[in-house]
């Protein structure tokens, strides 16, 4: 007998026999391309965190270093200070805007979705890619007339000029209506039969279903509204009325040069709740996007 | 014959609209009599917002380009003028290459390096993925204008951390943002931070839209992992990546905060999209402000249709 297979003279240590197989050596190298692409998109929030809690002097050290040489909310004080920065006012602006878009966007989409999906009108085919086609057109290009609409409209300066604009979003209805087609439409004539009215069978039959795909675009209508900075930029002068990412830039930015003390902990507080958003969310998230179909 | 009997049956309640088949024997006075009400105040609800808050915006945008005002006297008409004006308008042009610039390598370089992400992704059991994609998402969420401050800071020229990183691995320290031939790449390389996550979710939910039972049978044939990757993931999550590709397209192109909230030396950071904004806001040029942003939207068109051409032709074979 020339050769043995079952008698090897002395097997390799387990970890490199798992070495050996091409399978576990090419997952432990995209395991590592995963960890070490962690460090890079977390590394700024990490300077972030530990920044807001230095002084003014300590933020712009050099060397910079990466703990406080002294840890201070003085920070927090500054940006939370009426006279300065008046971040709660700043935080009843945004959450107003915001939970009133988040409401009339999820109401007139889900609407919407079953308008185009089940129900039929003159031109409803026309409508629909009309309300698609207003996405091509660059926000950029509608910005200085649509400021002069508002200015007409005496919406000027004012939070519901910020609202106004998304009552509608061409996005959520497509999404929605996407999602109604294929809910079966049996469930609609069943209802339709038993003598139902269209609100009727929107309120109790469709609504209740859209659920999944409503939770998702929830979050994204709220990052989105949260985190806008160019229309609110536009129509809002008065200092009391500006939402957090205006007045993050307002304090920050002084005489042309950068506060990085009111910057590091401004950007603390105004950056939380859509992190805490996503990450209580987060589960839902991820699975909606497979299941809205965002994906094309 | 069966789906035109399912339309004239008429149930106690009223009547049946149906769904996806208007019909054609019928007129168009039979469908308004027979359109449902709720439908027909949800239109006219939608058409008079889309007329106030897109028509008669886009409609102005357009009259305003043979315009020349600025807010306080009275509009003058000048033609063609002021697009004849941007074909000889130095900045314009500038703004233009910086736009195209930054949108053509924020793109290849976040949408390739998104769908190494999602491989490595796919490749990682449910637990850890979603840790990962979790992480990979925080940039996406946070308030554009903080992470924007924030990186001004990261990459200052003197004490910045990112050069402290450089100098701790023996390198030169670099000016960033004080640097004209720098800061447009420094202003990416932040943009692409903060979007790569959203990319790499969307092209991840894709790939896992490829049914498993085709790379089992490619391992049964002998295929390797790049053969794979190459033969089957890469054609079958196409659409996906067309998508993400046509969106990024009109994302980048529109971005404003970062050019506008980070002071470019001299004019080597100024997009399109800045230019329009300072036009119309800040010098009060607001016809050809108007021009220059229809430019930019049958550009954009033309980009977006181009890549959709493409598409369906590689498609069909």
């Amino acid at each position: 007998m020339a050769h043995n297979p079952a008698i090897p003279a002395s097997p390799p240590p387990a970890l490199i026999r798992w070495w050996r197989r091409d399978q576990n050596r090419l997952e432990a190298l995209l395991m590592l391309l995963l960890i070490v692409f962690s460090g890079v998109m977390v590394y700024p929030f990490v300077w972030l965190f530990f920044s807001s809690f230095k002084t003014g002097s300590d933020i712009v050290r050099i060397p910079v270093t990466l703990f406080p040489a002294e840890w201070t909310l003085s920070a927090y004080q500054m940006v939370m200070d009426p006279e300065r920065a008046n971040l709660p006012l700043a935080y009843l602006n945004s959450f107003m805007v915001t939970a009133g878009t988040v409401l009339t966007v999820l109401f007139t989409s889900a609407l919407g979705g079953f308008v185009f999906a089940r129900l039929d009108f003159p031109g409803r085919k026309v409508l629909f890619y009309f309300i698609l086609s207003t996405t091509m057109v660059p926000f950029l290009t509608l910005l200085i007339p649509l400021y002069l609409v508002m200015k007409e409209l005496h919406l000027l300066n004012s939070l519901w000029g910020l609202w106004a604009p998304s009552i509608f979003s061409s996005f959520g209805i497509f999404l929605s209506r996407q999602f109604i087609y294929g809910i079966p439409s049996e469930l609609y004539d069943a209802a339709k039969i038993d003598g139902s009215g269209d609100w009727g069978i929107f309120r109790n039959i469709i609504l209740p279903l859209t659920k999944p795909l409503l939770s998702v675009l929830a979050i994204f209508t709220f990052l989105g509204t949260f985190n806008a900075y160019l229309w609110p930029l536009v129509i809002l002068n008065d200092k009391d009325k500006m939402t957090l990412p205006l007045v993050l830039s307002r304090i920050a930015d002084r005489f042309g040069a950068l506060d990085y003390q009111a910057v590091m902990a401004g950007s603390v507080l105004i950056s939380l709740p859509p992190l805490l958003v996503f990450l209580i969310f987060q589960r839902n998230f991820v699975r909606g996007i497979a299941l809205t179909g965002l994906k094309g | 014959m069966a789906i035109n009997q399912t339309e004239t049956i008429t149930p106690p309640g009223g009547r049946l609209v149906h769904r996806a088949s208007p019909s054609q024997k019928h007129g168009l006075l039979w469908r308004w009599r027979r359109a449902s009400p709720l439908a027909l105040i949800y239109a006219a609800c939608i058409l008079i917002f889309y007329t106030t808050i897109f028509l008669i915006p886009f409609g102005t945008a357009i009259w305003l380009s043979f315009q020349n005002w600025d807010f306080l006297t009275t509009p003058k008409f000048v033609g063609l003028r002021n697009f004849a004006k941007a074909l000889t308008d130095d900045y314009f042009w500038q703004a233009l290459r910086v736009s195209l610039l930054f949108s053509v390598v924020e793109i290849a370089l976040a949408v390739s390096l998104a769908l190494l992400l999602a491989l490595a992704l796919s490749h990682v059991r449910n637990k850890p993925q979603r840790f990962f994609l979790v992480l990979y998402y925080l940039p996406v969420v946070t308030p554009t204008v903080a992470s924007i401050y924030l990186w001004r800071w990261l990459y200052r020229p003197t004490g910045g951390t990112l050069n402290a990183l450089l100098a701790s691995l023996g390198l030169p320290e670099q000016p960033f943002l004080a640097s004209p031939d720098q800061a447009l790449w420094c202003i990416t390389a932040m943009v692409i931070w903060a979007n790569v996550g959203g990319a790499a979710v969307i092209l991840l939910a894709g790939m896992n839209d490829v049914p498993e039972s085709l790379y089992e049978a490619a391992r049964l044939d002998g295929a390797g992992f790049w053969q794979m990757f190459l033969k089957i993931t890469m054609p079958l999550i196409r659409p996906v990546l067309v998508y993400q590709v046509v969106v990024s397209v009109i994302g980048t192109v529109q971005m404003f905060e970062p050019f506008f909230l980070i002071p470019g030396p001299g004019f080597s950071t100024r997009t399109l999209s800045l230019y329009t904004y300072q036009l119309g806001f800040q010098t009060l040029n607001l016809g050809y402000g108007a021009a220059v942003s229809l430019i930019v939207f049958v550009l954009l068109l033309f980009a977006t249709v181009f890549q959709l051409q493409r598409w369906q032709v590689n498609w069909e074979h």
